[in-house]
């Protein structure tokens, strides 16, 4: 068995840690105000039937859940088809529930057959330039946003277990005023 | 360094009307080579920071990466993007690092998937105008494309080349009807000053226009381009043009979509980059030559037609022109001397229960040409998964099998999975992948390894913060996004990833 050679501290890394100190330093401040809660950024956006959707006319109408998804994302669209049977029960209460597709130009033509097939009920929103993406820093698929009517971000979830969504539908049920257990954001 | 500074600043001054957001990914390999260099043990860490700071309609991003091998041959990749953005109805500004593309991609494509480790960016400044149910997009910028392939990121192309484009979208023609009937059109023009143009006069052009029709569930998409440009070596005007065209039916349950395609010339740059990329019909993302000399089409169809079953079927076809046969021919078929790709896949998923879910399927691929220096390759895959929740835990298992035949050699591989996972906890998986033998040409791209066993823990550590770790072997091979294919090396050692969003 041969030796791991030791582990040398590179002047990269001692950059990264000095970013990362200085971030921590930057960003604290935000987090230390327990009750203030990241704004959600604004966008206007395609929908698969060349609808415009911006942020502020959905929260007009309730709150919003987004979820960032794309065809070859088989997680992605086990979360959506595990939401859909909790679409009517939402709608009911003015949530407004959104499929961000990340396919590219190529698969564009794709998503609305797929979307439909699946029987989804929410508004697929084309966003190939990843520009809703790098607003809400996502880094990881899929990633879901639940934004409450003063335009705060309550609730983020990374990827997707069977099981996540009961999470998803607590915090949506709690923000829209229906009794829950827990906090209604992190 | 200095825009933290300036974020600190800005955060003590402005403190109310400021929102601070970003992203984090760390991750760090350990693993064994021979072939990269002597060492037993390479190790590299990947960092891409992303912080994003709005104030009112002021918006500016930054991008910290950095790349530390410890391979000796090769050196470390680390940059800092950034953009300033002004965005309030009807204009957006935007100075600094962006990503853009025109209509489907025919004309430019500068675009990121980080999934594949694929950056195509533009530098430089993009303005949009939006009024009269119209969008007016002007651009200048030179690219940079940055790819990560055999262990290793390289930057393509970081030419002094400019590109400068215009593209108008508009819905004007779009008026209530009770047929559900509305078009969109487009054009676009872009103008490339290339560094390397024999002929420095003869500027490289691209343009054309879309015209998109919808009626009710029916929709059609029409995009033509053309490319004026150079030709290599002994200078003078090429020309060049292309045409893409998809027809799709939605509807509840079912779902249809076809996809043609036709590109002589269209395609531009270097051997390793283009400033466009025009669609391949391909679903696993393999273009033959990604726009000079390309002919397809692509069939898809999803069917739902009871809520315990999914049906999904491809049909996909991309080769070279043949003038020996007729266009559709050309459209259709596969002949030997064409380089190309025929792809063909099934799959259903069914729900024999609430609890469970059972998908199968098998995926039938056709290389003509791309792998070289194997001129035919084919490749069937027949798949099955499984899934039960039982509430508290979910199980997880997957089967598959790859027959692989090439020119002279076939080889069979054959990969066992098995989850665990809690909800908002874990997922832990185990993987074994068995290769009953080794062809010869194969060894040089992959090694001569049979057996990669991998063990995976996906922790949440919280709603926002993901730890992956992975021991084992990955036996690497082809890779494709947009058109790009790279062989991604056999890796043994461990994987540990970090994504953060906050």
């Amino acid at each position: 068995m041969k030796k791991i050679a030791k582990f040398k501290m590179r002047n990269s890394q001692l950059e990264i840690l000095i970013i990362g100190a200085l971030l921590l330093f930057v960003c604290a401040p935000l987090y230390a105000q327990e009750k203030e809660l990241p704004t959600a950024p604004d966008f206007t956006l395609q929908d698969v039937d060349g609808n415009t959707i911006c942020l502020d006319s959905l929260l007009k109408k309730g709150p919003v859940f987004m979820s960032f998804w794309a065809l070859w994302c088989k997680m992605c669209i086990k979360e959506l088809d595990a939401l859909k049977p909790f679409y009517d029960e939402f709608d009911s209460l003015g949530l407004q529930m959104l499929a961000i597709s990340q396919d590219k130009a190529r698969a564009v033509p794709k998503v609305k057959p797929f979307a439909l097939s699946h029987k989804w009920k929410y508004i697929v929103v084309l966003d190939p330039d990843n520009i809703l993406r790098e607003f809400y820093n996502v880094q990881a698929m899929p990633t879901s946003f639940i934004i409450n009517q003063d335009k705060k971000i309550v609730f983020v979830h990374q990827g997707y277990k069977p099981g996540d969504e009961e999470i998803i539908v607590e915090k949506v049920r709690c923000l829209v005023g229906k009794n829950c257990k827990g906090k209604c954001h992190e | 360094m200095p825009f933290l500074i300036t974020l600190l600043i800005l955060r003590l001054d402005f403190a109310q009307d400021l929102r601070i957001t970003g992203s984090n990914r760390a991750e760090y390999w350990l693993f064994v080579d021979s072939r990269l260099d002597t060492a037993d043990y390479k190790d590299h860490i990947t960092e891409k920071l992303k912080l994003a700071l709005d104030y009112k309609e002021l918006t500016l991003r930054g991008v910290f990466f950095f790349w530390d091998p410890s391979l000796r041959t090769v050196g470390k990749l680390s940059y800092v993007d950034y953009s300033a953005q002004y965005k309030k109805d009807p204009v957006n500004i935007l100075y600094g690092r962006y990503y853009a593309t025109f209509g489907r991609g025919l004309c430019l494509n500068q675009f990121l998937d980080e999934d594949f480790n694929n950056d195509n960016s533009l530098y430089g400044l993009k303005a949009e105008l939006s009024g009269f149910k119209s969008q007016l997009t002007l651009l200048a910028g030179k690219p940079r494309n940055i790819f990560f392939e055999e262990l290793r990121y390289t930057v393509k192309n970081d030419t002094a080349d400019k590109i400068r484009g215009v593209n108008l979208e508009t819905k004007v023609l779009n008026f209530d009807n009770p047929w559900g009937f509305n078009t969109n059109i487009g054009g676009r023009y872009v103008r490339i000053h290339k560094q390397t143009d024999l002929t420095p006069k003869a500027y490289t052009e691209l343009f054309g226009g879309n015209i998109n029709l919808k009626l009710g569930p029916w929709e059609n998409y029409f995009e033509y381009g053309r490319h004026w440009g150079t030709i290599p070596v002994v200078g003078g005007r090429l020309k060049g043009d292309g045409y893409l065209f998809t027809t799709g039916l939605s509807l509840p349950g079912f779902g249809i979509s076809l996809q043609y395609v036709d590109y002589k010339d269209l395609g531009f740059g270097g051997a390793e980059y283009r400033y466009n990329e025009p669609p391949t019909p391909i679903k696993s993302g393999i273009s033959v030559n990604r726009g000079i000399d390309e002919i397809g089409y692509g069939l898809s169809i999803v069917a739902s037609p009871f809520d315990f079953l999914s049906l999904e079927i491809e049909n996909n076809k991309v080769s070279t022109h043949d003038p020996d046969l007729s266009k559709f021919g050309e459209i259709l078929y596969l002949m030997d001397k064409m380089g190309g790709v025929l792809e063909q896949s099934a799959k259903a998923i069914t729900h024999p229960t609430e609890l469970s879910e059972v998908s199968f399927g098998v995926d039938h691929i056709i290389k003509q040409k791309i792998e070289l220096p194997v001129q035919k390759k084919t490749e069937t895959k027949p798949y099955l998964e499984l899934q039960y929740d039982f509430g508290a835990f979910f199980v997880e298992a997957g089967l598959e099998q790859t027959m692989v035949m090439s020119d002279t050699s076939k080889y069979t591989d054959r990969a066992a999975s098995i989850s665990v996972g809690k909800p908002e906890r874990f997922v832990l998986t185990v993987r074994a992948e068995k290769r009953d033998r080794v062809p010869e040409w194969l060894i040089p791209k992959l090694g001569e390894e049979t057996f990669w066993p991998m063990l995976e823990l996906s922790l949440d550590l919280t709603t926002r913060h993901n730890l992956r770790l992975r021991v084992g072997g990955e036996k690497g091979g082809l890779v494709c996004s947009g058109g790009v294919c790279r062989f991604e090396e056999p890796f043994r050692g461990v994987k540990a990833v970090l994504t953060s969003i906050f």
